[in-house]
C-alpha cells in the first residue's frame, strides 16, 4: 500500500499552504481528522455537529477566553494554611519526632491532593466541550515543562496549569514572561537560586533552546548574559511570586547584541527580536499535532512571518493552522501516534464512558502506558510519536481496552476503590465500564454493516479497507448463537489494533 | 494456521511462518526483510550485564558496618549492630542478614566498592536516582539514561534489531521503563512482570487481536505499531515458554527479587542475544523501625544474588554475567528519633559474578563525631560505570559518560 506523499514547495504552494480549507472540502473524512487532532476523537454526532459549523467556527467556540477548572476547597484551604503550618513547624515546635511527624503528614495530604487534581483534570478534559483546549494545555505543558516528582506542590501545579490555559488567548511573548514568575517555575529550574552573586543558569538556557529558539540559536554568552538579567525572582509565603532588588543585577547586559540594564522581560522581549524565535513554536506544534516527518521549511517560515506580523498570538496561530489546507493534506492522516492521554480520553469518548472512579488503578495506566500526569522524563518533556511505542506501553495499552470491556465485581474491590465507587454513585458519574446489553444492541445489523460500522467509528480511512475483512471474519454471522462474544472479541482487537492507536 | 510463529526457525521455514506469510497474501516490507536476513550464529560468549536497584536509598553504614569504630556506635546509640556480624577484614564486617554475600566474598565471586558517590549530592529520592540513572553531575541533567546511551552508541543501525524475532536490546522487570534505559533513538526493550503472563495463545480474543494485526498496514506508523505489537506478541511467548521449561539448578526463594532473578537466569541460559537486564527491589527508605525493615530486605537481596549466581554456576552461564547493585543514595550516619536513617549521600555497592576480582575496593567512609554532617564519598559512581562499559561490556565509556573517570579494578 502506498501513502499519499507529503506536500512539497513543488506540488502544494507555499502561499497557499496557510490558507483556510476551501468551504467545499469540509466533509466528513475531513471533519474526523480535523475533530481527532484538535480533540481526542470524533463520534458520529461530533462530526455532525462539526459539520453544521466551519472549521473556524468550531476554533472560536472550543478556544473561547476564560475557561477555568474549578479548584477544590480541599486545595484552597491547603494553599491558605500550608504557609503557617510550616511557620508553625518550624519556628514553635521543638520536639524533632514531633516535626517530622507534621512534616510527614504535609507530605501525604499534598500527595493526596494532587492524584485528585489529576483526577479532576481527566474528568475535566474528558467532557468534549474542554478537549480542545485541554489539549492545547497538555502541549504547553511540554513546551514549559515542570514535574511533580521535583517542584512537589499540588497548589503550585494547579497555578501553573491554569496560567498556561489562560495563556491560550494572549500572545507568546507574554505567556512567556507569566510563566517566568509562576513560582512552579521559578522552583524548578532554580530561578529562585539565581542571584547576582551567584548566577544559576538553568532557566535562560532552557528559556533558549525549549521554550523559544531551539538549539544552535544562541550562544553560551547569551545565556551568562541573560541569566543575569533574571535575578532576584523570589517566592514568599510559599505562594506569592515577587522580586527582590537587591538580589537583581543592575550592570548592562549584552544578549543577542543589545546592550542595556535588562530585566527578564526586557531579555524575553529582545528573544522575539531573533528569527528563530518566529518558528520555533510552530516546529513544536507541527510536531505535537500534525506529523513527526519533517515538513519543508518555506511552509514553516511562511507561517513564521504570519504569526510574527500578528504579535505572536496564539489565538492567531491555533485559527491559522487548524483551518490551514496544509494542516488538511491527505499526507498528514491518520498517521499520528496517539499519546497516552489522547488513547485513554479518546476511548472514553469513543465508548461513551466516563473516567474510572478508581483513582490508583487510572493513574497506574497513565504511568505504565509513559505518561504520568504532570511527570515527564525530564525538562525536555515527553517525545510523542513512536517514542510512546514499545513491548511495555503496548501492553499497557491492551491492558486498558480489556479493563473497559470486564465486568466489575464489586466483592474484589479494595477499600480505597469501594469508597472511589461509592463517592462515584454519589455524585452521579456516568458508567465506565462497556456492558453487556450495550454490545447486544449492534448485534441487529448484518456482519458486514457491522464491519463498515466499526472501521468508520474508530479508525481513520487510510486503514479502513485492509481492516474490513477481517473484522467481518472475526465478527461471522451475526445472528448465530456466539455473536454476542465475537462482537467484543473483534470491538476489544479492534481498539487494541495499529489502526486504533493512531489518529 | 494463523498463530504468530514462536521462534525464528519456526517463523522463516515452519509451516507457522509460511502460514503466517500466507496469511495475508503480501508480506509487509519489514517482514519480507526479516525473513531475507540470515539468521546470525547465536553468540553464546557475550557478556551480560544484570543491574538490581535498592529503590528508596540503601543505608550503606548498616550494610559495611565499621564496627571498630567508636563513632560509628555513638552515632548510632540504637540502631549500632554488633551481633553476628560477617566480618570482612578487621575492621568491616557486613551485616548479618548477608550471609550468602558473605560466602561469595569469601570465594572471591563478590566484589564491596566501598563509600560509591558523586559531588554536591542531592537528596531528593526523585532527583538522586535520576543522577544515577542518566550518570550525570549534580548540576547538570542529562536526558538519556547511561545504558540508553550505551544502547545508542553501540546498538544502532544494527538491521537483525529489525526482523520480527530478534531478541530484546534490553529487558526489565516491572511495568515501567527504568530510567537507565532511556535513549535517544528508538531500540527494542521488553519489559516482563515478575509472576509471568499467563499464556493466552489460544483465547479468542488474542486471536481476533492476531487477525487484526496480520492485515495489511500502510507504510510509517501503521506499519511501525504493527511490527512492534507482533514483535511484543512474539517476544512475550517466547519468553514465557522459555521461562516455563526452565529447570533452574538452584532454589529460589519466592520473593519478588528472586522470582525476577530466575526469569531473567532462565532468558540467559537460552542464550538471547539480549546483554542487559534490569531488575528492582523496593523498600530501602527506612526512615523508621530500620533494624527490622533492612533486615528482611537485605535477607531477600542476599539469598536472592545467592540462589541467581548458583543457578548461573550450574549453567556455566557464569563466565558471561556480572551483576551489580545500586541505590539513590546512602543515609544519615546518626540515626534519627524514629529509629530509622534520613536520606543521606554515599553508600557501598556490590558486584557479582565470576570474573570479578573480589574483596574490598575503595576507601571506607570517614566518620566524625558531628551528628549534622553527612558522609563524604570516595569512589565516584561513574568510575563503576566506566569499568563496566569499557571492561565487560567492551565499549567507550569516555563518549557514553562524556568524560573519563577513574576506573574501579572489579573486572
Amino acid at each position: 500500500m502506498s501513502q499519499t506523499t507529503p506536500p512539497t514547495p513543488l506540488t502544494f504552494a507555499v502561499e497557499d499552504a496557510w490558507k483556510p480549507l476551501p468551504g467545499g472540502f469540509w466533509r466528513i473524512e475531513e471533519a474526523q481528522h480535523f475533530l481527532r487532532r484538535v480533540g481526542f476523537s470524533a463520534s458520529p454526532e461530533a462530526v455532525t455537529a462539526a459539520l453544521r459549523t466551519s472549521p473556524k467556527g468550531y476554533l472560536q467556540e472550543a478556544f473561547q477566553p476564560g475557561a477555568k477548572m474549578q479548584k477544590t476547597e480541599a486545595l484552597s484551604e491547603f494553599e491558605a494554611t500550608l504557609h503557617e503550618r510550616y511557620q508553625h513547624i518550624y519556628k514553635e515546635v521543638e520536639d524533632e519526632e514531633e516535626k517530622r511527624q507534621l512534616r510527614q503528614e504535609i507530605q501525604r495530604e499534598e500527595n493526596e491532593l494532587f492524584r485528585s487534581f489529576a483526577m479532576d483534570w481527566f474528568y475535566y478534559a474528558r467532557q468534549p466541550e474542554h478537549s480542545a483546549r485541554e489539549k492545547f494545555v497538555v502541549f504547553l505543558q511540554d513546551v514549559f515543562v515542570v514535574e511533580q516528582n521535583k517542584v512537589k506542590d499540588t497548589p503550585l501545579l494547579f497555578s501553573m496549569q491554569q496560567t498556561l490555559r489562560e495563556g491560550i488567548s494572549q500572545n507568546y511573548p507574554e505567556l512567556c514572561k507569566k510563566v517566568s514568575r509562576e513560582p512552579a517555575m521559578v522552583r524548578y529550574l532554580d530561578l529562585i537560586q539565581n542571584t547576582s552573586r551567584k548566577p544559576n543558569e538553568n532557566f535562560a538556557r532552557e528559556f533558549f533552546e525549549l521554550f523559544t529558539l531551539g538549539e544552535g540559536n544562541y550562544t553560551e554568552n547569551d545565556i551568562k548574559e541573560a541569566s543575569r538579567a533574571f535575578t532576584g525572582y523570589r517566592i514568599k509565603e510559599r505562594y506569592e511570586f515577587f522580586q527582590q532588588k537587591n538580589l537583581h543585577d543592575k550592570d548592562p547586559k549584552t544578549v543577542f547584541g543589545e546592550t542595556g540594564n535588562w530585566d527578564g522581560d526586557e531579555v524575553i522581549d529582545i528573544t522575539f527580536k531573533q528569527p528563530a524565535a518566529k518558528t520555533f513554536i510552530i516546529r513544536e506544534l507541527i510536531k505535537f499535532y500534525l506529523t513527526e516527518e519533517e515538513v519543508p521549511e518555506p511552509y514553516i517560515e511562511a507561517l513564521g512571518e504570519q504569526w510574527a506580523d500578528h504579535g505572536f498570538s496564539l489565538s492567531y496561530l491555533i485559527e491559522t493552522f487548524f483551518q490551514s489546507r496544509l494542516f488538511f493534506h491527505p499526507a498528514y492522516r491518520g498517521n499520528m501516534v496517539k499519546s497516552p492521554i489522547h488513547f485513554y480520553l479518546g476511548l472514553c469518548q469513543d465508548l461513551r464512558l466516563d473516567v474510572a472512579p478508581f483513582e490508583a488503578r487510572v493513574l497506574r495506566s497513565m504511568a505504565t502506558m509513559g505518561q504520568a500526569f504532570y511527570n515527564p522524563p525530564n525538562v525536555r518533556g515527553w517525545l510523542y510519536g513512536e517514542h510512546w511505542i514499545n513491548s511495555t506501553t503496548i501492553s499497557a495499552r491492551r491492558q486498558l481496552v480489556d479493563y473497559l470491556f470486564a465486568s466489575l465485581n464489586e466483592k474484589k474491590l479494595n477499600g480505597n476503590e469501594q469508597r472511589d465507587l461509592e463517592a462515584a454513585r454519589k455524585a452521579d458519574r456516568g458508567d465506565f465500564l462497556v456492558t453487556k446489553e450495550r454490545l447486544q444492541k449492534v448485534l441487529s445489523l448484518a456482519p458486514d454493516d457491522l464491519a463498515t460500522h466499526f472501521t468508520t467509528y474508530f479508525i481513520t480511512a487510510p486503514s479502513r479497507t485492509t481492516y474490513l475483512e477481517a473484522l467481518q471474519s472475526i465478527l461471522g454471522d451475526t445472528q448465530d448463537e456466539g455473536a454476542a462474544k465475537r462482537v467484543r472479541y473483534a470491538i476489544i482487537a479492534l481498539l487494541q489494533s495499529p489502526a486504533y492507536n493512531l489518529c | 494456521m494463523n498463530h504468530l510463529p514462536l521462534t525464528r526457525r519456526e517463523f522463516i521455514r515452519g509451516a507457522g511462518g509460511l502460514g503466517f506469510l500466507a496469511f495475508s497474501g503480501v508480506a509487509p516490507a519489514f517482514l519480507a526483510r526479516g525473513a531475507m536476513a540470515q539468521t546470525p550464529a547465536p553468540e553464546r560468549d557475550r557478556s551480560i550485564l544484570v543491574i538490581i536497584q535498592l529503590a528508596g536509598g540503601n543505608d550503606g553504614l548498616n550494610t559495611v558496618i565499621p564496627f571498630t569504630n567508636d563513632r560509628y556506635y555513638n552515632l548510632r546509640p540504637t540502631l549500632g549492630l554488633k551481633n553476628g556480624l560477617l566480618n570482612l577484614n578487621d575492621n568491616l564486617a557486613l551485616h548479618p542478614a548477608c550471609k550468602e554475600l558473605h560466602q561469595l566474598y569469601g570465594d572471591g565471586k563478590l566484589s564491596i566498592i566501598q563509600n560509591v558517590g558523586y559531588p554536591n549530592p542531592n537528596r531528593s529520592h526523585f532527583r538522586s536516582t535520576e543522577i544515577w540513572e542518566t550518570a550525570s553531575d549534580a548540576d547538570t541533567f542529562k536526558r538519556e539514561g547511561w545504558l540508553g546511551r550505551y544502547f545508542d552508541n553501540e546498538c544502532a543501525g544494527n538491521p537483525e534489531a529489525d526482523s520480527i524475532d530478534a531478541d530484546p536490546t534490553a529487558i526489565h522487570v516491572g511495568d515501567m521503563i527504568p530510567q537507565t534505559y532511556l535513549s535517544e533513538q528508538s531500540h527494542s526493550l521488553f519489559g516482563m512482570n515478575y509472576k509471568g503472563r499467563f499464556d493466552r495463545g489460544d483465547d479468542p480474543a488474542d486471536l481476533a487481536y492476531e487477525k487484526l494485526l496480520q492485515a495489511d498496514h500502510i507504510e510509517g506508523n501503521a506499519s511501525y505499531l504493527q511490527h512492534t505489537m507482533m514483535n511484543t506478541l512474539v517476544t512475550e511467548r517466547r519468553v514465557e515458554k522459555i521461562i516455563a521449561s526452565y529447570k533452574a539448578q538452584s532454589s529460589y526463594p519466592g520473593t519478588k527479587l528472586a522470582q525476577s532473578l530466575k526469569r531473567v537466569a532462565a532468558l540467559i541460559h537460552a542464550d538471547l542475544e539480549t546483554r542487559v537486564y534490569f531488575v528492582s527491589q523496593s523498600g530501602y527508605d527506612t526512615h523508621s523501625n530500620q533494624l527490622h525493615n533492612q533486615e528482611r530486605l537485605l535477607t531477600e537481596l542476599s539469598a536472592g544474588m545467592s540462589a541467581f549466581q548458583k543457578d548461573l554456576n550450574a549453567h556455566k552461564k557464569d563466565d558471561q554475567v556480572l551483576t551489580m547493585t545500586f541505590s539513590e543514595f546512602g543515609r544519615r550516619p546518626a540515626e534519627n528519633g524514629s529509629g530509622g536513617t534520613d536520606h543521606g549521600t554515599a553508600a557501598p555497592l556490590f558486584v557479582m559474578g565470576s570474573k570479578v576480582e573480589g574483596g574490598l575496593l575503595g576507601q571506607a567512609p570517614e566518620l566524625v563525631t558531628d551528628v549534622k554532617k553527612d558522609l563524604n564519598y570516595s569512589t565516584d559512581f561513574r568510575g563503576v560505570y566506566s569499568s563496566v562499559l569499557d571492561k565487560w561490556l567492551e565499549a567507550d565509556s569516555s563518549k557514553i559518560l562524556g568524560e573519563k573517570f577513574e576506573h574501579v579494578p572489579f573486572v
